[in-house]
């Protein structure tokens, strides 16, 4: 079974702590992103499970067995770099075929294996051609395809589409998704890109110093975030954090104050508990309702700077409490700088991080 | 480029007395040279030609100063010092081949070819002309091989990072700081038959005294280990620092491919290094093509080990056959024109190739 | 196992990979048996002279706690240096000073001022060729070549004829220059390659920001190519150091170097090699090198790296 079950690994570089106690299972046929600020100790993660970083604790085991103390070689996986490093001396035909060598296989079962996934990726018109005599997003698909040639464990990418330019990761995000789904494999997927992770993945892992903060599908990480990181990790814009004291709760309708200004918002159940406290409150800019009069229920605030953005329009404004935040309407509501607006949140799309910055859940 | 093309001044007219105008410069300096060529006793006519040579090129520098040539300025003064100390001397030596000319009594007379025929077909120089020539040959293919052989495998070990790298490959790089002379002299110690290490440590291997130079073979291993030993760091250098020039991603992904060592040797380190190795090739032959300082330091030219350097040195400087040496000199650069230009044509095609 | 390696001043791996003491050990073995021979002649520099032709030789100056036989092994003195400049010349009489100090200062001067003279003219002439190629710039550039090519004899019989006649056999002047053109090939073709690397882009953008030539050659062009210039003259002044045969035949008695010095010190005077001297004087010979090799060892691989590889 192509598995790959990360337990409690650890990297160390002398006293410096790359990766803790990360742990992470990825099913066969099952995508998983690793997602995070660069830093965050993903790259080394992934690593790790290559084989090309020994783990300093804890285990990587793929396909069901302890990989420890095996060298890449003897691992079974397939791996595309950020750099793709493809051997700048080969044809990309080469290139495509070095995997096939530990196989031994006979010159025409290579040739047709190394014709097949060139037929699958559109590289037939390129095999005769050098590395340096290909454009970018030709050198991004013979990476992947010196990787599907083989049938390996899992697939392992880091930063696939770093180097694209916007047009062609677009289109690459979908081409890798098509043909990972007909190899049913463990795959694991490093980026920064957080549309990259939520077009391509299955799951999302998003970490931070060397932690996993969540792993959860695109929606969950993006609909429930666990923890404030997370909630302005993901999302464009970003979601608005609000510092906030809870004063009371009462019938699912919590009362705040945020600096001179009271604000009153349906909340879940489950903020009963931590009482009067410092909270975080998390709004995503879309979630807004502007509403026409001043109340309990709504922000006040002043347009400062608007940022069309073709179906919506993105409004910076200043809260009468002094703070600032982002606001998408739809590009029919025309908002004028200075304007004075009434924003509501919507309470479903309201997320409150107790003080220990943890999303506050049933 | 950007500026170097800016010739907006028109020239000046020929016979205009202006410090730019390298054509009248050149016309004056032709004519007066010729006429003190002529007209002078030579000591005289040298200075003469000198310094009209010197008023063209301050002419040139003038004119490419006014017109903003930066190009032919900032190359100037290197084509100057090359002219005078090579070219110049250079071409001196190939009209000298051409004359009967005796350093000792400073008699010249015109004689053509005949030096270059003496040289390559008379019964008693021409065959100790060719000895050489082949001895050099057979320099040229041993010592290069062997600073190859050596210079490679040395740099294989110090391609990974490991504790105290630096200062072991200052050691390794040493020889190639020693005087010729001291390494030369200390070599002939240390395969001295009486005195010397090797002697000792085979004759208490084998028991019978062990004299290295006393035969052609003999001789000319010691020769070639000489001088491989003091040059095999330089190709040393020049392939580590090809080795470290491959990214360690390729190795990775190698390592990740399954890539077996020797496969990943011939496909991802050697394209590296080979433009290197064949730089290496290069420099080193062109060196080997002149050894001669450890021929004579190290046996004087015994057990038919004279190269033909050697050869050009004795006739030229010890027989005082000037002309000679100088004829002989120039069928050594055909040899090593024609070689370099078939290196660099097989290079280019390479290249090309890739 | 990273620290320490780091305490030791080395970079972070940049190659085939990283290995441990253990390949240490191994290349340090081989190491010492390639410096051997340069071991010995440091050795000998510290031999009385009676033991320098000892049979067995006499390999060591210490026992290292018992390990090496008494025999091979020698007491350590710095006579012989004294005697590289002060020395008995015919037995009987007082030390004479051997002129030594002189040929030290020499090769110092000489070469110093040659590399540096080649290096200046040479990098001028190198970015002259790279950003402003001529009509024909490879012909140029290979006969610039070619003249490092040729076997010296051939050019030095016409140079001797040519420096007596203009009284410069035996000056500063004259050897300094033969000295910088020889340089000058290597120079050329050697900094060319790294100004052409260089993205003219930068000194553009100089350009139009108004600094003129001067200033980007040296403001933008140069801070660029340290490593290549330092590698440059360290390659210069190896050779330079120790040239032999130009230095032999046109060095007076005022300008001789030290290799010429040495070679005529320990044959002269019919009494055969005076090893011990010859030690000594090669031994304080490689010092100053040995030196400048060290301190610039990082640029030089760096140095030859950068121009040759990419194609």
């Amino acid at each position: 079974m192509s598995t790959i079950d990360v337990r409690k690994v650890t990297k160390k570089f002398g006293e410096f702590v790359a990766v803790k106690d990360v742990d992470l299972k990825v099913d066969a046929g099952e995508v998983v992103c690793l997602l995070g600020p660069s830093g965050c100790g993903k790259t080394t993660t992934l690593r790790m499970i290559a084989g090309l970083e020994r783990a300093s604790a804890g285990e990587v085991v793929i396909a069901g067995q302890n990989m420890n103390e095996l060298s890449p070689a003897k691992r079974n996986i397939a791996m595309v770099f950020q750099f793709y490093a493809l051997y700048p001396a080969l044809t990309v035909g080469q290139n495509i075929a070095m995997p096939l060598h530990f196989e031994k296989l006979s010159k025409v079962d290579a040739d047709a294996r190394v014709n097949k996934v060139a037929k699958i990726l559109h590289l037939t018109e390129v095999l005769d051609r050098m590395p340096g005599q290909v454009s970018e997003g030709e050198k991004q698909r013979i990476a992947v395809a010196r990787a599907i040639i083989r049938d390996p464990n899992c697939f392992l990418f880091d930063e696939p589409l770093s180097r694209l330019d916007v047009e062609l990761r677009h289109s690459m995000r979908g081409q890798i998704k098509e043909v990972l789904s007909n190899l049913s494999k463990a795959t694991v997927i490093v980026t920064h890109d957080q549309l990259e992770a939520l077009t391509m993945a299955d799951r999302i892992a998003i970490m931070r110093d060397g932690h996993i903060e969540q792993v959860g599908t695109p929606h969950v990480v993006f609909a429930k975030p666990a923890n404030v990181f997370v909630a302005s990790f993901i999302g464009t814009p970003q979601m608005n954090l609000v510092d906030a004291d809870l004063l009371s709760v009462k019938a699912d309708k919590a009362e705040f104050q945020i600096g001179n200004m009271s604000l009153r918002v349906g909340v879940n159940g489950a903020v009963n508990r931590i009482g009067k406290s410092k909270v975080t409150i998390g709004i995503r800019p879309r979630a807004f309702v502007p509403i026409s009069a001043a109340g309990p229920s709504a922000i006040t605030a002043t347009a400062e700077l608007i940022e069309p953005m073709g179906a919506e329009t993105l409004i910076h404004a200043r809260t009468i409490a002094g703070g600032e935040i982002r606001v998408v309407v739809p590009r029919d509501k025309r908002v004028k700088t200075g304007e004075i607006l009434h924003l509501e949140p919507d309470a479903a799309q309201t997320h409150i991080f107790g003080p220990d910055s943890i999303a506050v859940r049933p | 480029m950007t500026v170097s093309l800016t010739n907006t001044q028109p020239a000046p007219p020929l016979f205009a007395p202006v410090a730019h105008n390298w054509k009248l410069a050149l016309l004056a300096g032709l004519v007066i040279s010729i006429l003190a060529i002529l007209a002078l006793p030579a000591k005289l006519s040298f200075w003469v030609v000198g310094a009209m040579l010197a008023n063209i090129a301050a002419a040139f520098a003038f004119n490419a100063y006014r017109r903003k040539y930066y190009g032919g300025l900032l190359v100037a003064p290197a084509i100057a010092v090359l002219f005078v100390m090579n070219l110049f001397p250079l071409l001196w030596s190939l009209g000298l081949s051409f004359f009967a000319y005796n350093s000792n009594n400073q008699s010249i007379r015109f004689v053509g070819l005949n030096n270059y025929i003496k040289v390559l077909t008379n019964d008693i120089a021409a065959p100790a002309n060719w000895d050489a020539l082949i001895n050099t040959g057979m320099f040229v293919v041993f010592t290069v091989a062997l600073q190859m052989i050596m210079g490679f495998l040395l740099a294989m070990l110090f391609a990974k990072q490991f504790p105290l790298r630096k200062y072991l490959l200052i050691l390794v790089l040493t020889p190639m700081m020693l005087s010729v002379v001291a390494s030369g002299v200390f070599f002939s110690y240390y395969y001295d038959p009486t005195f010397g290490i090797l002697s000792y440590a085979m004759g208490e291997i084998t028991g019978n005294q062990f004299i290295l130079m006393d035969n052609k073979v003999g001789a000319v291993a010691g020769i070639v280990f000489t001088d491989a030993w003091m040059w095999a760091p330089f190709v040393m250098l020049l392939v580590l620092a090809g080795l470290v020039s491959v990214p360690k991603y390729l190795y990775e992904a190698a390592a990740i491919d399954r890539v077996s060592k020797v496969r990943q040797f011939w496909t991802i380190t050697f394209p590296y290094i080979r433009g290197l190795l064949m730089l290496a090739l290069l420099f080193r032959t062109i060196e080997a093509f002149k050894l001669y300082d450890l021929v004579y330091i190290l046996i004087r030219g015994g057990q038919d080990t004279k190269t033909i350097a050697y050869l050009i040195t004795e006739i030229a400087n010890e027989q005082n056959k000037t002309s000679e040496g100088a004829a002989l000199s120039y069928v050594i650069l055909f040899m090593v024109i024609v070689l370099t230009n078939l290196y660099l044509y097989l290079a280019n095609r390479r290249n090309q190739g890739v | 196992m990273a620290t320490l390696a780091e305490k030791l001043g080395f970079k972070k791996a940049s190659g085939v990979g990283e290995a441990g003491w253990g390949h240490t050990v191994i290349v340090a073995i081989i190491s010492l048996i390639y410096f051997l021979p340069v071991l010995m002649i440091i050795f000998t520099a510290f031999k009385p002279s009676a033991e320098a032709l000892s049979v067995p030789p006499t390999l060591s100056p210490t026992s290292v706690f018992g390990l090496i036989p008494d025999q091979f092994v020698f007491t350590p003195t710095l006579e012989n240096f004294g005697q590289v400049f002060n020395r008995v010349m015919v037995t009987g009489s007082a030390p004479e000073p051997t002129g030594f100090d002189r040929f030290f200062f020499n090769s110092f001067f000489i070469s110093s001022v040659s590399v540096l003279l080649a290096l200046i003219i040479g990098t001028l002439a190198s970015y002259g060729f790279s950003r402003y190629p001529l009509k024909g710039n490879d012909t140029y550039l290979f006969i610039i070549l070619t003249t490092r090519m040729l076997p010296a004899i051939v050019v030095i019989i016409p140079i001797i004829l040519m420096f007596r006649v203009m009284g410069l056999s035996g000056s500063y002047f004259g050897i300094i220059m033969l000295y910088t053109a020889f340089n000058l090939a290597f120079t050329v073709w050697m900094m060319k390659s790294f100004f052409d690397e260089l993205s003219p882009d930068v000194e553009d953008a100089a350009r139009i920001d108004g600094s003129n030539e001067k200033k980007v050659f040296f403001k933008i062009a140069l801070p660029q190519v340290k490593a290549g210039l330092a590698a440059t003259f360290v390659f210069g002044l190896i050779l330079t150091w120790n040239e032999f045969l130009f230095a032999l035949l046109l060095s007076g008695k005022d300008t001789r170097t030290v290799p010429v010095a040495m070679n005529q010190a320990v044959s002269s005077g019919g009494r055969g090699t005076d090893w011990t001297l010859l030690a000594s004087i090669e031994t304080l010979f490689l010092i100053p090198v040995f030196l400048v090799t060290f301190f610039l060892q990082d640029h030089l691989l760096r140095g030859v790296t950068f121009g040759t590889v990419k194609r």
